[in-house]
């Protein structure tokens, strides 16, 4: 179990009588992203909060760092990094001084500051103002200080949430090189692109359940029942073939006479998976 | 109880003693110290205006008012909206999340408020004219400090209750009042003079006044009177504090 950076074993959360986590259980390990995936109310950052100690669950288990989330102290605290939605950043303070006062508070030292301020690209900006970022920015500094610290685990809530699509990439090159460090990444988003970039597993969560899990790839091939694939012919033609025999002759055919520009799987993206289990889109 | 870290301790001191030392903060002292030199003036004037002079009584009763609008002001409403920003800009979550424990963070915000306070009331003394022997001074720095410590705990109580800057602001205003209106009025009313008595704002305006007849002593009464408050005060936070935490959900 100590191996495990998290491990979730079948966690429920009520609030009054709405179940809003129903027997969760997923386990991540060092230098892996897992990802939940989800629509809005889902139950994502619920399960974010009873990770990081800020909520109790209502039944079920789970360990940070081999630590029941419920003895979470400042040990693990020193050890985890969080990223939600709510992590506030002072708004008077400069860029740099949000980032040397959680310095001093983790016992990180100057010189890391200005490396991850550079990382970031947040250098040019280490002067202003933290009331005065854009979005992208002060996510991107509270990205740092959850960072500063070399955690073990990382917990990201929606990290990309609202950017535009080139922060967002920053931001996902980032989270790559981390978790190529040895990061363990827990990751919540409803961006299906995101989870299938980063993830190397992920939950597809509805309505508080895990309906599937797995890396994104099995769960697009678990649910690729029709098996087509589109092929472009080197003269311009389209075409959608199944794997009937028939169309398995021709495409070979086709192969044969060097007549295929290109040749496509047409498996399921995560967010057609996501639909098919559930019914619902993740938006 | 919770080990405290000196890194951690030191990095909440400094953040806050800023908070403090910031415009929307710092004016509530330099009000109270404004409101000793206008009342002095006044006091002053008055007693010129009568062919008199400014005597002991018009100087204390000029410091006590500055004093216990310092103490109440600075203590409760500064510390209580300084904790309430912090929750509703959630800064206080990613404190907590990133090691500070509740010990920590509560040393942290009542003792630059406690420093601040008494450097104040300090002031205050030379501002209201008034002058004191060495004896004197300990007296005065020591209820000081002791009254800031009561009030910045009872600060930490209502920023604890308060989700926003506005509701720690509104609920701030009835102790405030109570704390520096009722030994004012104990000047001319026996009965708020008698309930002052078992507040530590009475007990700060009463040292005042004894420091200015010279009379200066340690009075056991109003020690433990503000003793008691500042349990009380500590025990109200504890209880509240394991019932919600900081920043509950």
């Amino acid at each position: 179990m100590t191996n495990d950076c998290i491990r979730l074993e079948h966690i429920s959360k009520r609030f009054g009588r709405t179940e809003v986590l129903k027997d969760l259980s997923a386990v991540l390990h060092r230098g892996e992203i897992l990802g939940f995936l989800g629509p809005s109310g889902a139950g994502k950052t619920t399960a974010i909060k009873i990770l990081t100690g800020q909520l109790k669950a209502s039944s079920g288990e789970a360990f940070v760092l081999g630590t029941r989330v419920e003895n979470i102290n400042e040990t693990i605290y020193e050890q985890i990094g969080i990223v939600t939605d709510q992590s506030g950043v002072y708004e008077r303070l400069t860029v740099y001084a949000n980032l040397h006062y959680f310095a001093k508070i983790l016992r990180v030292d100057a010189a890391r500051v200005e490396e991850l301020l550079k990382r970031a690209g947040l250098w040019e900006h280490r002067k202003k103002p933290a009331g005065k970022l854009s979005k992208g920015q002060a996510q991107r500094l509270v990205l740092v200080r959850a960072i500063l610290h070399r955690p073990k685990v990382l917990f990201l809530d929606e990290p990309t949430s609202g950017l535009d699509p080139s922060t967002a990439l920053d931001i996902h090159s980032l989270l790559t090189e981390l978790r190529d460090e040895g990061m363990a990444i827990f990751l919540t988003t409803h961006n299906m692109e995101e989870a299938a970039r980063l993830c190397s597993h992920v939950a597809l969560l509805n309505d508080g359940q895990i309906v599937e899990y797995g890396t994104p790839e099995e769960l697009c091939l678990r649910y690729n029942q029709l098996k087509r694939y589109r092929v472009r012919l080197t003269d311009g033609t389209r075409l959608l073939l199944g794997q009937t025999g028939e169309d398995v002759d021709r495409l070979s055919a086709l192969l044969r006479e060097d007549r295929v520009a290109s040749l496509h799987s047409c498996e399921p993206t995560l967010e057609s998976v996501f639909l098919t289990v559930t019914g619902r889109t993740l938006q | 109880m919770k080990p405290i870290h000196l890194n951690k301790l030191s990095a909440i001191l400094s953040m806050k003693w800023r908070t403090l030392l910031s415009k929307n903060f710092i004016i509530m002292p330099i009000f109270s110290l404004g409101i000793t030199v206008v009342m002095n003036l006044v006091y002053g004037s008055l007693a010129a205006s009568e062919g008199g002079e400014m005597n002991s009584t018009l100087r204390s009763m000029a410091a006590g008012l500055g004093a216990l609008m310092n103490t109440a002001i600075t203590g409760i409403a500064c510390t209580g909206m300084a904790l309430a920003e912090e929750k509703e800009k959630h800064t206080l979550r990613a404190l907590m999340t990133s090691s500070v424990n509740g010990l920590e963070f509560f040393l942290g915000s009542i003792l630059p408020a406690a420093a601040l306070i008494t450097a104040v009331n300090a002031l205050i003394i030379p501002a209201a004219g008034l002058r004191l022997p060495a004896a004197g001074w300990g007296i005065w720095l020591g209820i000081s400090l002791l009254c800031a410590l009561a009030s910045s705990v009872i600060g930490m109580i209502f920023g604890l209750c308060a989700k926003n800057q506005v509701t720690a602001s509104t609920l701030t205003t009835v102790p405030m009042l109570v704390l520096v209106l009722t030994p004012t009025i104990g000047a001319f009313n026996a009965t708020a003079e008698k309930i002052s008595r078992f507040l530590f704002t009475g007990v700060l305006s009463n040292t005042v006044s004894a420091l200015a007849e010279g009379t200066p002593k340690a009075d056991l009464f109003g020690l433990s009177v503000i003793g008691a408050e500042i349990v009380l005060a500590a025990a109200v936070f504890l209880l509240v504090y394991r019932k919600n935490g900081y920043d509950p959900d």
